[in-house]
């Protein structure tokens, strides 16, 4: 957290003696450190567009997959080496946007970033030198004090990193995120409401001046994850039985899904009574699965009502042998009830509100002078916002239940996924403010890792 | 009742597997990672849970606990073991250290995490975070009643219209200085804010206000409420950080009953099987459902 000025005037007064031994490594490696994919790159220097910037930037599936053929394979091999994504099953180091499992986390970490062997396909992504390198680590919000001090340990004894090394307590993207949003109307300044919807959970976090406000931060245990796993019950009972087939279930729902703006009339035209008419063929699609025997990926269109009856004919229809042979999801209220437990958690049963409420809930602990101020800022980062009709349904929402008088804008940034990762790189090279967080490998060696949990914490 | 507290002391050791926890009662919060109540228990805890039977409810979060899921089974993934010419460079680069290795072979979840935290706040030592009660008191619904607007949502609202332009000639030169100096935000918002003052002078004589009456009127005074000072800001920016718990989104705001669906076709759920209690939309679904899924579970 960052400490107030006077705060950290007095330590540097206390502390004279070793202020000018304070070294500050001039490479600084930025790791947004996602439960699904971790973002990575070296920072660069203040004067790069955003899009420079993001070109160092990778993600990195962050888990360990053992596939069909009980082969095991870590984070960047992910990608190059797994083409059979059938019943493939995931180990994540990171659970609940939090690091628990270290064994898992540092064997990704090596592979990704320290081995030479193994880094010597991304040369952007090595570390040669973790003692010359500072690390700017973000972490979700409301950790567990004991998970914090095992990230503060294990980032200085096992890679030793020399320079300071800040465990983000607060994430980074609402540190700095702000100067970005260039696209909204006005340059978001004071107040920002970071919404922040990922892999494990949605949280929303009021900035006001760069710095989080902790008793008004709220978090709905609704993410990508239990969408994907919701989508893929829903389908095993419906039709298919894709209970293992975690992979193919998230491919399904980015491509499918969709947040409605009108449910009520959406759930009507997928009525399976009113499936044959015009007006069901706009939502209603088919989904073409993956069949990595035939190398061949998945893929949407349109619903073909008369499909199944073709294929009962069998080559009587005219159909080729490769429409005869492919296995179809169709997908009608599916695409927009799934998504919808981001708003109306209450339809699975799950006593939360959703995320239009929950601001309301994060703003009601605020002093009331600066609920308008909020609401004209709402900025969404995050891969749920990536689908389709999210932003739109959140305005609305939020311009419903929010006071008339107050102006409600919502932007999301212009990339989601890597955007946390974009305010982790600016704040980097902000050397001052940086300078301020950070610890450095001697005062930790010095202090230990009590310390350093409570200097984080602001309380030092 | 008999109940086991567990004393912090810094000699404890975190053993995985087991936790002791404090027992208070029936916490919903809790109960979502925590599927396996007792059944009785769950009885005994009818109508905690809204109007829901106390039986639906345990349906209801072991759903919410398989939805959680990783995996669909358990499976244990070992990291992959590695050649020991690389693990041997790797041991001559750092030592490892006590810390580390305690950590590496932790095979604790997120749960066992949680617990202990719990344990360790009811005790009363608390980790770093101990929680702000205020904070995770009752949501109050924030300005949705009473007309509330922030004064300076006021002023940017107002200069909105008549100064876009301005608005506009300024954004570039602001970006570009964020860019070039690359400050960050607590800096460049002094200047920004008298900025905006100065605009707004120069836009006021656009659209002035016609004047009546009664302007004076008690009765038609528009209320904002105030900024808070400085002062209240670094005292709430200074607080710390909210618990796993308390930072948990509350219940929704709404009083409207929650949805129910088809549990075959997804439709609304418009009959309610006598026996399971669960819904479907029509009598082809309730027959599908009746022949083969209803098991009568709750």
């Amino acid at each position: 957290m960052v400490t107030t000025k006077s705060r950290t005037s007095t330590k540097a007064a206390k502390n004279s003696p070793d202020v000018p031994a304070r070294h500050l490594p001039n490479k600084t490696f930025v790791i947004d450190n996602g439960a699904y994919t971790m973002k990575a790159g070296y920072a660069c220097d203040p004067s790069s567009s955003p899009d420079e910037a993001l070109s160092n930037c990778i993600s990195i599936p962050n888990a360990i997959v053992k596939t069909r053929d009980n082969r095991i394979w870590t984070g960047t091999q992910l990608g190059s080496h797994v083409t059979d994504w059938n019943e493939a099953v995931f180990r994540r180091p990171v659970e609940k946007g939090y690091v628990v499992n270290w064994e898992a986390e540092r064997e990704i970490w090596d592979q990704t970033f320290f081995e030479e062997k193994a880094t010597a396909r991304n040369k952007q992504l090595r570390i040669a030198h973790p003692e010359e390198t500072t690390l700017v680590l973000t972490e979700a919000p409301n950790n567990l004090p004991v998970l914090q001090r095992n990230t503060d340990e294990m980032v200085m004894e096992e890679w030793g990193f020399g320079g300071p090394t800040l465990n983000a307590w607060n994430e980074v993207h609402s540190l700095f995120g702000d100067p970005l949003t260039t696209d909204s109307d006005i340059m978001p300044k004071d107040c920002l409401l970071v919404v922040d919807s990922g892999y494990s959970h949605t949280t929303v976090t009021p900035v006001y001046k760069g710095q989080p406000i902790q008793r008004a931060i709220r978090r709905l245990d609704v993410g990508g994850k239990l969408l994907t796993n919701y989508l893929k019950e829903i389908v095993s009972m419906r039709q298919y039985n894709m209970v293992d087939e975690t992979y193919i279930m998230n491919e399904v729902k980015e491509a499918v899904c969709f947040v409605s703006n009108d449910f009520k009339s959406d759930m009507e035209r997928t009525w399976k009574a009113n499936r044959k008419r015009e007006e069901a063929q706009s939502v209603v699609v088919d989904y073409v699965l993956p069949d990595p025997n035939a190398h061949k990926t998945g893929f949407m269109r349109p619903h073909d009502p008369l499909l199944h009856a073709k294929k009962k004919k069998g080559a009587l229809s005219g159909l080729s042998a490769e429409v005869l042979s492919e296995d179809v999801l169709v997908l009608g209220n599916e695409r927009f009830t799934v998504p919808e437990l981001l708003f109306t958690p209450s339809d699975i049963g799950m006593q939360q509100a959703g995320i239009p409420d929950m601001i309301l809930q994060s703003l009601s602990v605020l002093p009331p002078g600066l609920h308008a101020a909020f609401l004209a800022n709402v900025l969404v980062v995050g891969g749920n916002s990536c689908i389709t009709g999210f932003m739109e349904r959140l305005e609305n929402d939020l311009r419903g239940i929010a006071s008339s008088e107050c102006v409600v804008r919502v932007r999301r940034a212009e990339d989601p996924l890597r955007f946390t990762w974009l305010g982790g790189s600016r704040f980097a090279s902000n050397r001052e403010e940086l300078g301020k967080l950070a610890i450095t490998r001697e005062e930790y060696q010095e202090y230990g890792s009590g310390w350093a949990g409570r200097r984080f914490a602001g309380m030092i | 009742m008999f109940r086991v507290e567990l004393l912090a002391n810094s000699s404890s050791h975190a053993t995985p597997g087991y936790t002791y926890v404090a027992d208070r009662g029936f916490d919903p919060a809790k109960a979502a990672m925590a599927p396996a109540l007792g059944r009785k228990r769950g009885i005994h805890n009818a109508g905690k849970g809204g109007d829901i039977s106390s039986r639906r409810a345990n349906a209801i979060i072991r759903h919410l606990a398989e939805l959680d899921r990783e995996n669909q089974r358990d499976v244990q993934i070992p990291v992959p073991a590695r050649p020991a010419k690389e693990a041997g460079a790797r041991v001559s680069r750092t030592k490892t250290t006590s810390n580390v290795r305690r950590i590496l072979v932790s095979q604790k979840t997120f749960r066992n995490h949680l617990d202990d935290e719990e344990a360790a706040i009811a005790a009363g030592g608390g980790g770093l975070s101990i929680p702000v009660g205020a904070a995770a008191a009752a949501p109050v619904i924030p300005s949705r009643a009473k007309a509330v607007v922030a004064a300076a949502a006021a002023s940017r609202r107002s200069s909105t219209p008549a100064s876009t332009a301005a608005a506009r000639k300024k954004r570039p030169s602001t970006v570009a200085a964020a860019t070039a100096t690359s400050t960050p935000t607590p800096a460049p918002s002094q200047p920004e804010t008298t900025d905006a003052e100065v605009e707004d002078d120069t836009a006021e004589p656009k659209h002035k206000l016609i004047k009546t009456e009664h302007d004076n009127d008690p009765l038609l005074r528009s209320y904002a409420p105030t900024m808070p000072s400085e002062r209240i800001m670094d005292r709430l920016l200074a607080e710390p950080a909210l618990s796993y718990n308390a930072s948990r989104a509350g219940p929704p705001i709404s009083t409207q009953l929650p949805r129910a669906f088809c549990c075959m076709c997804g439709y609304w759920g418009k009959i309610r099987c006598k026996s399971c209690h669960l819904r479907t939309c029509g009598l082809d679904c309730y027959k599908v459902h009746e022949d083969s899924r209803c098991g009568a579970f709750f």
